[in-house]
């Protein structure tokens, strides 16, 4: 594996008591494709914030961390965007706050506008368009500096299956532009696409490793990852053996 | 839920008061034991009482705000004539009531009693420059604490923190919007208060604008801080108005804070609205400017650097 531009190492987050990450360890390599999957609760939106430095983690290493957000695009989970503004100024206050200058960031609005298919929607308020159009206008709004490391948190949840594939496109474009891309998901057909997969459940890693690594040959993923929960339930005691 | 009402009853309670009391006096011309004892009879006055020179070093203390009235005194040592402050009409008020039994007590005839600034003690003239620093401080206080906590609920200022901008960059960006638009209002309400209540403005206008700043910097970092700790818009809503309320209560802006307890008037002094309001009466109804408030403006520049610094190490630029 090529050195690792995304890292966690040991990473220890907790809420009140309860900890939400558990000595979690990630490595994602440079321009790889990698996946978090896990239920809900299982902490992968904590992870992706202790990446991105939105969280300081209790204990472990992190990598880019804070200090390096310029090297970072972050996509959050829901709709972030201002929803009284058009997504033409939308992009472009974005684009201002990166401290792109006028030219480039009209250049590269109009790009992004383009490769989100947003172009002709560039005058519509951001509150008025549908659930895929707002994910793919804070993909636009993430990716304006072009960063090589873009952090994805469940950016398909409620979003319909037509725009889902189309999101699925932008994806593979930029990883395919060399992207280093961490992403979160709850879905595993979407998880089965990338090169590196990570099982997180109940703050912990259960498994990572490229899908050939994880899964036996005739087995599914889905079914692998539930086996690998019932483990460590198991392990914890939490399931009965009959 | 239950400490807001809790204070309010103490405040309520303990720090207003409707009778004022410790109204600062000077004697004009000469010293007099006769309207010390006079003077003295009455609790509502302070007796530690200065001499003026003359009837002109009288109006300049009563022009600075050094003293509420002052005695004239006669060749005989008997009072002649009183000047009052009108511009806080409150004082000026209760003043000219307590006078009446001095003229007996005082030996004293018919007492020609002049009120300066505000003649007739009209109450607009006494409430619209309150009001504008009033205003302010709500307008700016709520609408920055709520923008900021709003922003957070969004979600925008997540997005926002990922982004390189420095936290001072990102403070000023969210204060700055807001200081436009209450600087917009309070001159609006000032055109109004002069438009529809023929309220005075001897001062200097953009003098006024300019000891705004550091008001409004105060205030706004007042909201800053509420938005630290409030969770959402209610929260944000509710704690200001906890901030607030006293604010107004205890500033001298409805109520004089010679009517406050001193037990209760160190509060006064560490709000913002208790120095504004001299600045905004003086600028209205004397014509002050900044070599008379200069002692104002300062403690209100030295409280914006303290809030905002204070807003500052509080403001998070992290989700945790």
């Amino acid at each position: 594996m090529a050195a690792p531009v995304i890292q966690a190492r040991g990473l220890v987050k907790s809420f009140s008591g309860v900890r939400s990450l558990d000595e979690v360890d990630v490595e994602v390599a440079e321009g790889e494709l990698c996946g978090v999957v896990g239920a809900d609760g299982a902490g992968k939106t904590t992870l992706l914030r202790c990446i991105a430095g939105l969280y300081r983690s209790d204990s472990g290493d992190v990598r880019p961390g804070r200090a390096r957000r310029d090297l970072v695009g972050f996509c959050p989970q829901g709709f972030h965007m201002y929803a009284d503004l058009s997504v033409d100024e939308n992009v472009e206050f974005f684009g201002s706050v990166y401290g792109l200058d006028p030219s480039t960031l009209r250049r590269r609005r109009d790009e992004m506008l383009d490769f989100t298919g947003l172009a002709a929607h560039r005058s519509r308020l951001a509150g008025e368009l549908s659930g895929g159009m707002k994910q793919k206008l804070t993909l636009a709004c993430s990716v304006l500096h072009r960063p090589p490391i873009l952090l994805l948190d469940e950016p398909t949840t409620g979003v319909d299956p037509i725009s889902r594939r189309d999101f699925w496109q932008l994806i593979e474009v930029l990883h395919t532009s060399g992207t280093t891309i961490l992403m979160a998901t709850a879905y595993f057909d979407e998880v089965e696409r990338c090169q590196r997969l990570v099982f997180l459940h109940d703050g912990r890693v259960l498994a990572s490793g490229t899908l050939d690594d994880l899964v036996a040959s005739g087995a599914d993923l889905e079914t692998t990852f539930r086996e690998r929960i019932l483990e460590h339930d198991r392990a914890r005691g939490r399931v009965e053996v009959s | 839920m239950v400490g807001m009402p809790l204070v309010l009853l103490l405040i309520f309670g303990y720090g207003i008061r409707l009778s004022v009391n410790n109204i600062s006096a000077e004697l004009v011309g000469q010293d007099s034991t006769v309207v010390r004892v006079a003077l003295a009879q009455h609790d509502h006055f302070d007796v530690r009482l200065s001499v003026a020179t003359n009837e002109a070093a009288a109006r300049h203390d009563l022009r600075v705000g050094k003293v509420a009235i002052a005695v004239l005194v006669g060749p005989t040592g008997l009072p002649t004539g009183v000047l009052v402050d009108g511009s806080d009409a409150f004082v000026a008020q209760n003043s000219l009531e307590y006078l009446r039994s001095f003229n007996a007590s005082a030996g004293a005839g018919a007492l020609r009693v002049q009120v300066l600034y505000n003649p007739t003690l009209r109450s607009a003239d006494f409430m619209v420059p309150a009001e504008v620093g009033m205003i302010m401080l709500w307008v700016g206080t709520v609408a920055t604490a709520i923008g900021v906590v709003r922003e957070r609920e969004q979600g925008t200022l997540e997005q926002l923190m990922m982004t390189p901008i420095r936290k001072l960059e990102l403070m000023v960006g969210k204060i700055l919007p807001y200081s436009v638009l209450t600087l917009l209002i309070a001159v609006v309400i000032t055109a109004l208060g002069l438009a529809l209540f023929a309220v005075p403005l001897r001062g200097n206008p953009f003098e006024l604008l300019l000891f705004a700043v550091p008001y409004l910097v105060a205030a706004l970092s007042i909201g800053l801080l509420v938005s630290t700790v409030a969770q959402n818009q209610r929260q944000a809503m509710q704690t200001a108005a906890f901030i607030l309320l006293p604010q107004v209560l205890l500033s001298g802006a409805l109520f004089p804070l010679s009517a406050i307890p001193w037990g209760i008037r160190w509060v006064s002094q560490l709000l913002p609205l208790t120095y504004f309001t001299p600045i905004t009466r003086g600028v209205f109804l004397k014509g002050l400017g900044f070599s008379e408030l200069w002692p104002q403006v300062s403690v209100l520049c030295a409280m914006a650097v303290v809030f905002t610094s204070l807003a500052a190490m509080f403001f998070k630029t992290r989700l945790d």
